[in-house]
């Protein structure tokens, strides 16, 4: 039985008032969604509230879903949508750069006790300006390069996520991949990466 | 960038693992004859390379997980208040019947009766010495006022969680969690009552 019939099986028990199976569905997406918003919006309290927001607002949708796409693009679109939101007033209301020593992969590093500190703060680096470079992406190039490249979503489920025809989604996503060459061309030739 | 604009798109396909399979080998056969393009793959390729690493870095700690399922009922269980609230205050504000009195009595008893429950469930075994605690009393007093607090959370928790989800066993669990972390204190009396009337398959006592 493959994961598609599974999570429509899920929302089926769930339209007929098995609560149960909504905790299995929050307990399989929880993680992949989180991550989702972690990449985007670079912050873990953020993405943490909007995950909650997630999950929050399709339990409340799920009465009146109708399998037409997957249960997971359906979430994801959710997701990306609560992203756009956030980015939208975040703009609107700059309050603090964003920092990348609030995520979890700086204690990540930090507890790696056996490598060489220096070679960990130049990885730190490393990491800190490829992400960098990823949110210089436009914000369409960001969403289609994250959905497709580190969710593994096929393009045509990108192109349900964000709305968009599925030639679209290749379009920004030759472009986002070329402007990382563009934007990570001079740090490796540098070797600095 | 590669010259051979031709197949431009086709080299961040290949390096993406995205090209579709019946492109793909006349594609390799075109990457032998033609540096542009293979040096396009083999650049795209790195840069791709470079972004997974980074991005595989970032990592979503268990401990934040744990938090997201209650979280939610949570959420869910204040708009579920809140509704009952709005409904409450439409029904005063439209006026009622002529014998409107009487639900509004109905309706007030029922609020206070819930006010006093909840006043009962939430603090039913708070002494005086605790209501006393300040900032000078001894530090081993204060973390038993905070452990009676977080004690006090959980059980609301479990009640929320049961009331959303009519899931026993869960439920029954929680107690039993919250028994084990409420050990010495008046509360295993609260947990022992919930699974009593859990058990019996009583409601009342939710």
């Amino acid at each position: 039985m493959d994961k598609l019939i599974d999570d429509e099986m899920l929302v089926a028990q769930f339209q007929a008032g098995r609560q149960n199976a909504f905790d299995e569905l929050m307990k399989r997406y929880k993680s992949k969604i989180f991550s989702y918003l972690l990449r985007s919006v670079r912050n873990y309290e953020d993405a943490e509230d909007i995950t909650i927001e997630v999950f929050f607002k399709a339990y409340r949708a799920l009465e009146g879903w109708q399998p037409k796409a997957k249960f997971s693009t359906w979430l994801y679109k959710i997701a990306s949508n609560l992203a756009i939101d956030y980015h939208r007033a975040k703009a609107r209301h700059p309050v603090y750069a964003l920092d990348d020593t609030e995520i979890p992969e700086a204690r990540l590093v930090a507890t790696d006790l056996h490598s060489d500190p220096e070679k960990q703060l130049e990885e730190k680096e490393r990491g800190l300006l490829i992400r960098e470079a990823v949110d210089q992406l436009s914000p369409k190039q960001k969403a289609v390069f994250m959905l497709s490249r580190y969710e593994g979503l096929q393009l045509k489920e990108v192109a349900e996520t964000l709305d968009m025809a599925e030639g679209t989604v290749k379009i920004h996503l030759h472009r986002a991949v070329k402007r990382l060459q563009t934007l990570l061309r001079p740090l490796w030739e540098n070797n600095e990466i | 960038m590669p010259k051979c604009k031709k197949s431009e798109g086709q080299a961040i396909d290949y390096a993406s693992k995205l090209l579709p399979p019946a492109e793909e080998e006349p594609f390799e056969a075109h990457l032998k004859n033609c540096q542009d393009c293979s040096d396009a793959v083999a650049s795209y390729t790195a840069v791709l390379a470079l972004t997974d690493k980074a991005q595989d870095e970032l990592i979503v700690p268990e401990i934040a997980l744990k938090n997201i399922e209650m979280n939610v009922y949570k959420r869910l269980a204040a708009t579920q208040e809140q509704t009952l609230l709005s409904r409450i205050r439409a029904y005063f504000v439209s006026g009622g019947s002529p014998f409107g009195w009487y639900k509004t009595a109905a309706v007030s008893s029922v609020a206070i009766a819930l006010i006093t429950a909840v006043v009962l469930i939430g603090k039913p075994f708070q002494s005086e010495e605790t209501l006393r605690l300040t900032e000078s009393q001894s530090a081993d007093a204060r973390i038993e006022e905070y452990r009676q607090q977080g004690i006090q959370r959980n059980l609301e928790e479990v009640l929320i969680t049961r009331h959303l989800r009519n899931d026993a066993w869960e439920t029954e669990s929680q107690l039993h969690r919250m028994k084990e972390q409420a050990h010495g204190t008046n509360w295993t009396k609260v947990a022992d009552k919930h699974l009593q009337s859990l058990q019996s398959g009583d409601s009342t006592a939710q």
